[in-house]
């Protein structure tokens, strides 16, 4: 082979690894995504879709009900709409009422969610609240904005 | 008074970084060898100031010096000793203190070790380092300064998150760091190089050493991590694509195609301009890591603050050197004579198929982590991308290079005789291949990719074996001949063997887990049982116990073998950490031969309590793999190749010296 | 002044030893393309110990060997070039960046230091600061050393005993709740610890008596039937509850079965008759009962109380004014009373952060009186810092 021709035919393989490979990503892409809602702007379409879902939220308080076993059902909340969702498994650590989480799973046509996994939203940030009151009036901690 | 000597030896470290990012480029470019010397005490000086400045953060955690608002942050006095000390890096102040602090140790080895370099090169490369010393300094300083102080300071500490009060975060994130920053040194050599102009081969042959140290660490961290989040976490899993795992593992994919191309540059003087990009890829990458992590741009496990401001800055590092870098590079590449020839099949050809997949991999895995970004900013949709994805698009780049894998070092240089080669590797492929009719005549239907798999890690392990076995000259010498060529083989021989051979190791332990893990959510009673993995697991009682930071329910269990016979008991409990009001799980991991019984408490029910509990078979052979890995990589370092003289002069000056 | 002195020494130390080299000659430097000469020597010796070992046959090592040696030969060639290359001994350059780093270090680092750092505030190790004689330390200080006790020696029910009033005080009632319990474990069972735990209890859930915090009342009652402090709080959460007969029912019977002259005999009377005439409906807001002021049993339960209760009582009652002005916040005699109140209490920060939720919600001429009503309080000026 000639050096030209040994360049195309490396230049052609790298070619053909990235096509394989983009064609792959296009398509994981639109398959194997999971599209993230909060409670307040699920829309109807969503609900019918066979896709999969993250929502987020808060879990609403007074709404975690626990069945049999490790079964368990509790409500998304954003403050504005609430989705119920029912879980099998184990909770993680950090679910707690009024907390945020992100569950992912799928709708039923009817509107409730199955969540196939829940995480709890790591919150490091925490912070009793008499000491960032406290801090805040020395000036050293600013914090979030009080709502 | 120590805190603020931490503090100003932190702002004197600054200005001396600065000082080296001057003085040593200009020397360079003005062949003023007096103006490049400075660079190596200048380097030393920066690391012994940093050292002196973590040293002091660490005082301030131990001894709980609340007046410190990083420690009282992150700290509190009833914590155990050993947390106290890796509480400095478990938050982003003391991170990126920690990050710098390996970034001046890098200069300063290179400095130390850089007796055989071109003086005008090592004074670029210590340059180039303190240039981004400075930039991480300036951005602890401004944004992130650990020791901001309190007054009057608080009488207690708020804690350190339960979750990384752990062994593992002792050990993971500077092993991390280790590997993320030592891919500084090969950014700094190559950015160097260009500055230079002088690129050939004896440059790969230099910074070789510092790409394998770098990838040795980065392999180390990785593993650790994952080891971590596995028994840590309590969801029983090893790898979850999450953003801050896929930050270190692009510099890993890059990294390990850096490794390999810079092999096919120091001995064959080609892929110049390739290996010199992929140096700049790969820091970028570990940069854009950095970045990920520290923005908060990412919602993930590891962020520890979301601050805009932060986040901008780094951006702004990020920007600065990775266009900066790429645009010196688009400058000068051209300038770059064309390097040795070689045949599509061959040594360097394989090399090449390495690193197309390699990087190609590394790209995908960019774009999964990436994508959900692009597309919240571009049209305020949100995704998240997980493992699905991976699964989809890494997965069938790695199973082509995986296979390849024995042939490259069997092939020759220049020009290769695959035919030759894949009769050698015979023996291997027909071992391989039984394994899989085995695996396949045991195991049902959605086992035919497991079993492919698992040949797939037999033919990876049984290649590198036939590498070793051929090189020593099997069947044309008697053993005790044989005995001795293996023991006088070259250690890169061996760490190309190992290092082969560890990846088949984890490969295995991946696929083996992966497909033939039971899991098993039940409520237990006390006296209940359950089977897994041949032994039966009985739930005995929960114990409620107090600790000094945290009281915990541990629940008690016992293991029976098949004959009902008690082989060991195991104990996995829920923590509470009242300063925090955070709740931890302790798994229970009971490890037999390389498979492990994995038990994970869940929340009380009303009869009785939510247990989780795995079989995964083979699952320590993922990390037992990455260490054979790193086993490799250390016997390629140690190999005497890659310790060059210096010139005459040196060499003699160096004698003097010792005299 | 120590610490200066070091700094200075790190600062002078650390400018020495960068500006050594820039002094020193260098001798005879040898050419960058040596140093490639010298890798591609090795590579030779390596290229000879592999064809020995057979590791490469002999035509590609020969072609090797002569890729090297090119090599070699270019680089030895350039390293020859290079002997003519001007290495500059005295240097305009090398003057003025000698000149600029030896001003540039100290400045740079004592600059950003004196910006940011804090130079006079000593080193506060906890066990240093706990060690102090008793008198020199902040009340913090104290608790933090009786938790520190505490936390070794969890079984101290005497220390529990101690801090649990001490926690209610602070304002930390979850604490005192913890430290109530593990003082009636350790200590056993008193009224007096039923009763500091019901109102921790009540503390704790914003000076609401929940269920629970009632069931200790009735506890602590059991165990001194005489007291009635206990009597009170729960006549308090019925009245909270809106179980106005009940609660009028009980102060009949205590009133009946209680002597002539008992102290607080009157406003209990009184609050009887107040009683009966919201329950007639006369009254325009039956719950509340802070529209008046405190009802005439609470007064009276006051009047009775030593001065920590009393403080605690208050404490309960401001708490659930803060809770009504969030069911109805347009009221400004509410908030202007909420705000006193915390002002009185020594509670200044949740005064500005109750004069600023109550501004979010007031319409602006209400707000403006408030404002002017928070002056008057010396308010004013704590809120302009935040």
């Amino acid at each position: 082979m000639t050096r030209k021709q040994k360049r195309l035919s490396v230049i052609g393989g790298g070619l053909l690894v990235l096509g394989v490979a983009a064609a792959l990503v296009l398509f994981a892409l639109q398959q194997k995504i999971a599209f993230f809602r909060m409670p307040s702007d699920i829309q109807t379409s969503d609900m019918q879709s066979e896709s999969r879902f993250r929502l987020g939220g808060l879990v609403e308080k007074g709404t975690v009900i626990r069945g049999e076993g490790t079964k368990v059902s509790f409500s998304v909340t954003d403050h504005v709409k609430s989705v119920p969702v029912t879980y099998d498994g184990i909770l993680p650590d950090l679910f707690r009422e009024d907390q945020g989480v992100v569950i992912e799973g799928r709708f039923l046509p009817g509107g409730a969610f199955v969540a196939d996994s829940v995480l709890a939203k790591h919150d490091e940030n925490y912070m009793p609240k008499e000491v960032a009151d406290s801090l805040k009036a020395k000036g050293v901690w600013q914090g979030e904005s009080k709502q | 008074m120590t805190v603020e000597l931490g503090h100003f030896a932190l702002v004197l470290a600054l200005a001396l970084s600065i000082v080296q990012a001057v003085l040593p480029v200009v020397g360079a470019r003005r062949n003023d060898d007096r103006m490049m010397a400075v660079a190596v005490p200048a380097a030393f000086t920066v690391f012994a100031l940093i050292a002196l400045s973590f040293a002091a953060l660490t005082a301030a955690y131990v001894l709980s010096d609340f007046s410190v608002q990083n420690v009282w942050e992150n700290s509190h006095s009833q914590k155990p000793l050993l947390y106290k000390f890796t509480g400095v890096w478990g938050n982003h102040e003391g991170s990126m203190l920690l990050w710098v602090l390996i970034l001046s140790f890098f200069t300063a080895l290179v400095a130390f070790f850089g007796n055989n370099l071109p003086p005008a090169l090592k004074a670029n490369v210590l340059g180039v380092q303190a240039w981004i010393g400075s930039a991480f300094l300036l951005f602890i300083v401004a944004t992130s300064n650990p020791f901001a102080r309190i007054n009057p300071a608080p009488i207690e500490g708020q804690d350190l998150n339960p979750i990384l009060q752990d062994i593992g975060l002792a050990v993971h994130p500077p092993m991390l760091y280790l590997g993320y920053v030592g891919f500084s040194v090969c950014f700094s050599f190559a950015v160097a190089a260009l500055i230079d102009g002088r690129i050939d081969a004896a440059w790969a042959r230099w910074v070789r050493p510092w790409t394998l140290t770098a990838w040795l660490f980065l392999t180390g961290g990785i593993a650790m991590g994952s080891y971590w989040a596995y028994y840590e976490l309590g969801w029983g899993g090893w790898w979850f694509w999450d953003p801050v795992e896929n930050a270190s593992f692009m510099p890993w994919l890059a990294g390990t195609a850096l490794l390999h191309s810079a092999l096919v540059m120091e001995k064959r003087s080609a892929l110049k301009i390739w290996t010199i990009l992929l140096a700049i890829m790969t820091f970028s990458l570990s940069l854009l890591g950095t970045f990920l992590v520290r923005s908060g741009v990412l919602t993930s496990v590891h962020t520890f603050a979301t601050d805009p401001g932060r986040g901008l800055f780094i951006l702004a590092i990020l920007v600065l050197f990775i266009g900066g870098s790429l645009a010196l590079f688009a400058w000068r590449s051209q300038t770059l004579a064309p390097g040795g020839l070689f045949q599509p099949i061959s040594r360097e050809g394989a090399l090449v198929f390495n690193n197309l997949f390699l990087t190609t991999a590394a790209a995908t895995v960019l774009i999964g982590t990436l994508y959900p970004l692009l597309l919240e900013s571009l049209t305020g949709e949100k995704i998240s991308v997980g493992a699905p994805f991976f699964n989809l698009t890494f997965g069938p780049l790695m199973i082509p290079l995986l296979a390849a894998v024995p042939f490259g070092p069997l092939l020759a240089w220049k020009r290769g005789d695959i035919l030759a080669v894949a009769q050698r590797l015979m023996t291997a492929f027909f071992v391989a291949l039984i394994v899989v009719a085995i695996m396949l005549y045991r195991t049902s239907a959605p086992g035919v990719l497991a079993a492919f798999g698992i040949g797939l890690a037999v033919w990876l392990m049984l290649g590198a074996l036939t590498d070793l076995a051929l090189k020593a000259g099997i069947g044309k010498a008697p053993v005790n001949v044989l005995v001795q060529r293996v023991v006088g083989l070259p250690r890169s021989v061996f760490g190309t063997a190992l290092a082969h051979f560890g990846l088949g190791v984890t490969l295995l332990g991946i696929v083996a887990t992966s497909t033939f893990a039971t899991e098993n959510v039940l409520v237990m009673k006390p006296g209940d049982t359950i089977d897994a993995g041949g032994y039966t697991l009985r739930f005995d009682r929960i114990d409620p116990v107090k600790s000094s930071n945290f009281t915990e329910d541990q629940g008690q269990f016992t293991i029976l073998d098949s004959a009902g016979q008690e082989v060991t008991d195991l104990m996995s409990a829920k923590r509470f950490f009242p300063v925090r009001k955070m709740q931890t799980t302790e798994a229970g991991i009971r490890t037999f031969m390389f498979s492990q019984l994995y038990v994970s408490l869940g929340d009380p029910v009303k009869d009785g309590v939510v247990v989780r509990v795995w079989w995964k078979p083979l699952v320590t052979l993922i990390w037992l793999g990455a260490l054979v890995m790193m086993a490799g990589g250390g016997m390629s370092l140690l190999d005497r190749r890659l310790r060059i003289g210096a010139p005459a002069r040196a060499r003699t000056e160096k004698a003097r010296a010792t005299a | 002044m120590i610490f200066w002195i070091s700094a200075a020494l790190l600062t002078v130390g650390a400018t020495l030893l960068v500006l050594l080299p820039l002094t020193r000659r260098v001798k005879a430097p040898v050419s960058d393309n040596q140093y490639d000469v010298e890798v591609y020597r090795d590579q030779l010796r390596e290229l000879d110990a592999d064809e020995q070992r057979g590791l490469i046959d002999s035509v590609s090592g020969e072609q090797a060997r002569a890729e090297i040696g090119r090599r070699l030969l270019k680089s030895a060639k350039a390293a020859q070039a290079d002997a003519t290359i001007v290495r500059p001994q005295k240097s305009a350059t090398r003057e003025w960046l000698t000149l600029a780093t030896v001003l540039a270090i100290p400045l740079i680092s004592w600059g950003i230091y004196t910006k940011l750092g804090s130079p006079d505030l000593p080193a506060q190790p906890l066990a240093e600061r706990l060690a102090k004689p008793a008198d020199q330390s902040t009340p913090a200080e104290l608790i933090a050393r009786a938790e520190a006790h505490l936390m070794l020696n969890p079984d101290d029910g005497q220390g529990w005993e101690v801090l649990a009033p001490i926690y209610l005080r602070l304002g930390r009632p979850a604490d005192a709740v913890t430290a109530y319990q593990n003082a009636i474990r350790l200590n056993g069972d008193s009224a007096a610890r039923q009763l500091g735990l019901g109102e921790a209890m009540a503390a704790a859930a914003n000076g609401k008596i929940t269920p629970e915090a009632e069931a200790v009342f009735r506890h602590a009652l059991e165990l001194d039937p005489k007291d009635m402090r206990p009597q009170f709080y729960i006549i308090d959460g019925w009245m909270q509850q809106g179980r106005l007969a009940e609660a009028r029912d009980l102060i009949r019977k205590l009133l009946v079965e209680a002597p002539a002259d008992v102290p607080w005999r009157d406003q209990a009377q009184a609050a009887l008759t107040r009683l009966d005439q919201e329950i007639a409906g006369d009254a325009p807001d039956v719950s509340d009962v802070e529209k008046t002021g405190p009802d005439a049993s609470q007064v009276e339960a006051a009047a009775g109380m030593s001065g920590q209760d009393r403080a605690e009582m208050i404490e309960g009652m401001v708490a659930s004014l803060a809770e009504k002005l969030k069911q109805s916040p347009d009221d400004i005699e509410g908030w202007e009373r909420l705000v006193r109140s915390y002002v009185v209490l020594n509670r200044p920060n949740d005064a500005i952060e109750a004069l600023d939720r109550a501004k979010k919600v007031l319409s602006a001429d209400k707000a403006a009186k408030l404002d002017a009503v928070a002056e008057d309080l010396g308010l004013a000026v704590e809120l302009e810092k935040d």
